[in-house]
């Protein structure tokens, strides 16, 4: 079943019957079209309209990410990450504090560990929203946009709040988090889970009975659970089709072993699966914002070790060590031991890894993302395969695939 | 489980256990994971250990494979040193499909040829660049503007000027 996917760019040849008594047709779709979510180009050969082949052409979005985190210092990288998946930042923040923390064989205190929580769960929020906004856009549900964005705004508020910045918030860093949490952050986080659920029933009301939405999406773009297993696709792609791996679960991280919530799974397998699979999910991350909310540990949000993270501001004026530490924090940085690491965390996407590798020296040898997007967008042709090629929007939107994450 | 006379060193690094194999062994030693139960490819990706003075290093260049036993959770890197120009080795795209645009991505950044590939072209660069941006030697920053006159001279290969 694998071996035709993906064999390179086939461009039907010239008067190539097609089973409708016509010829094949190749068209380029993309890379500027709405529906593929950034640049993505994909060429594919028609039959009538049945899509018989399709090769996706990415790179438009490529920006050196990993070469730019090879230049700067360990703590200075932590902006590059913020930006290959751009709609999920401090998941990406956090795949590669870990990786460094690991490699620096420290461990960082229960308040921040909560507070990673908090943000990856409110981004995880943020990032379906925006898929279920542009989905629902393209399958004409045009009011899903301006519900999805409404709530996507009080998040992006509260990352605000909390780090002084709406999307690229390099909250997660390497030794903790950049700042402990305000009382308007508590409360505005607070008010966020009180009344999420009912905004996702809003959202379930206008799209999971809609008889246009289910009719476009049920059926279409299946992919078996032994094809996603054999084309390595994580998340929602994977638990669409019935698999329960999540690594919040499988392979838990930052204390997520303490929380009490149910990996989303549906055995549609269909773009309508993938669909309940993040609505479901959805419903979860507020269920963990509610307990991280009610249990938040008090104490530090840093690890107390003066060569990684800077002293506070007060003791810069009383401690000449203090002084010392931060000017050879901020000039020269810190080393990390030698050796290589893999770190694995759960986005909104699927399996966003880090891998690491230190020589000892002050800045990264090389900072490897394994992207989410990148792997799950192998399996759009077996996806898309004798669908009409305006199901080939159902398709890719349900995929999710951002295109910043996968050319990186 | 990975045969022993195709395991050079093993180890642990940060709590992640790796194993190196020979390069020319390396299709016959993930074939054998892969039946061993580890059938996911997290990723493939290329270490470029040009002028890396932290220890002595068999070659330039390390390809290394994570592995995943989904089942029991287990995780494995695979690692392999080569050098040359430039540095061939075999694909593992007909094990792990998932390979296939992994190794069109190392191939582009590091310039490593995956033999019997079935598309060994670049992926992320375009088709027509001249260099592998992820080596070590290529510089960092001032690239000249693309679309102007000194982008054209930068981007012809030194054959052709």
């Amino acid at each position: 079943m694998t071996a035709e996917i993906g064999q390179g760019i086939t461009v039907a040849k010239t008067g190539e019957q097609g089973a409708f008594g016509g010829e094949l047709l190749t068209i380029n779709f993309g890379p500027h079209h709405p529906s593929t979510h950034g640049v993505l180009r994909l060429i594919v050969d028609l039959d009538g309209e049945q899509v018989r082949r399709l090769t996706p052409v990415i790179g438009y979005l490529h920006t050196g990410i990993e070469k730019q985190a090879e230049a700067l210092r360990w703590q200075q990288a932590v902006v590059v990450t913020d930006r290959h998946d751009y709609l999920s930042p401090p998941i990406n923040n956090l795949a590669y504090a870990l990786a460094v923390e690991k490699l620096l064989g420290v461990e960082v205190p229960p308040r921040a560990n909560a507070l990673r929580v908090i943000m990856s769960e409110l981004t995880r929020l943020a990032s379906h929203l925006v898929w279920l906004g542009t989905s629902g856009i393209e399958l004409g549900a045009s009011t899903m946009l301006m519900y999805c964005f409404r709530e996507r705004d009080t998040i992006l508020d509260m990352n605000e709040e909390i780090s002084g910045f709406r999307m690229h918030t390099s909250y997660i860093r390497p030794g903790g988090v950049m700042a402990d949490t305000t009382p308007r952050f508590l409360e505005m986080l607070d008010k966020f889970v009180r009344t999420m659920p009912s905004n996702i029933d809003e959202y379930e009301a206008l799209l999971t009975m809609n008889p246009i939405f289910r009719s476009r999406t049920i059926g279409i773009g299946m992919l078996p659970a032994e094809d996603a297993k054999v084309l390595g696709a994580t998340g929602p792609m994977l638990r669409g089709s019935g698999v329960a791996w999540d690594l919040r679960k499988s392979m838990p991280y930052s204390g997520y072993e303490n929380y009490d919530f149910e990996i989303a799974t549906s055995d549609m397998c269909d773009c309508y699966g993938r669909y309940l699979v993040r609505i479901k999910e959805m419903r979860e991350a507020v269920k963990i914002l509610r307990q991280a909310l009610d249990r938040l540990p008090d104490g530090p949000i840093n690890i107390d070790d003066r060569k990684v993270l800077p002293p506070p501001r007060e003791e810069l004026e009383t401690s000449m060590e203090a002084v010392i530490h931060h000017f050879k924090l901020f000039t020269e940085g810190y080393t990390v031991p030698p050796g290589d690491v893999y770190v694995a965390v759960e986005s909104g996407r699927g399996e966003n890894g880090c891998y690491v590798v230190s020589d000892g020296t002050h800045k990264p040898r090389r900072v490897k993302f394994r992207a989410a997007s990148f792997v799950n967008l192998q399996p759009l042709e077996r996806m898309a395969m004798n669908h009409m090629v305006a199901d080939m929007v159902a398709i890719i939107g349900t995929a999710d695939t951002v295109l910043g994450d996968v050319d990186r | 489980m990975i045969p022993e006379n195709l395991a050079v060193e093993r180890g642990v690094s940060a709590g992640d256990a790796w194993v190196t194999v020979e390069p020319a062994n390396i299709h016959e030693a993930l074939s054998a994971l892969k039946d061993g139960g580890f059938r996911l490819l997290v990723f493939l990706t290329c270490v470029d250990h040009l002028a890396d003075s932290s220890k002595e290093w068999p070659a330039r260049y390390e390809v290394v494979y994570q592995l995943r036993d989904m089942e029991t959770r287990e995780q494995l890197r695979v690692r392999t040193f080569i050098d040359g120009d430039p540095p061939h080795i075999e694909s593992a795209y007909d094990l792990f499909p998932p390979a296939n645009w992994d190794e069109r991505e190392t191939y582009d950044m590091f310039g490593i040829v995956f033999d019997n590939h079935p598309d060994l072209t670049r992926i992320l660069m375009p088709d027509d660049w001249v260099g592998h941006p992820l080596r070590r030697d290529y510089p960092v920053g001032g690239e000249v503007v693309e679309f102007s006159e000194e982008h054209e001279r930068w981007q012809t290969a030194p054959e052709k000027a």
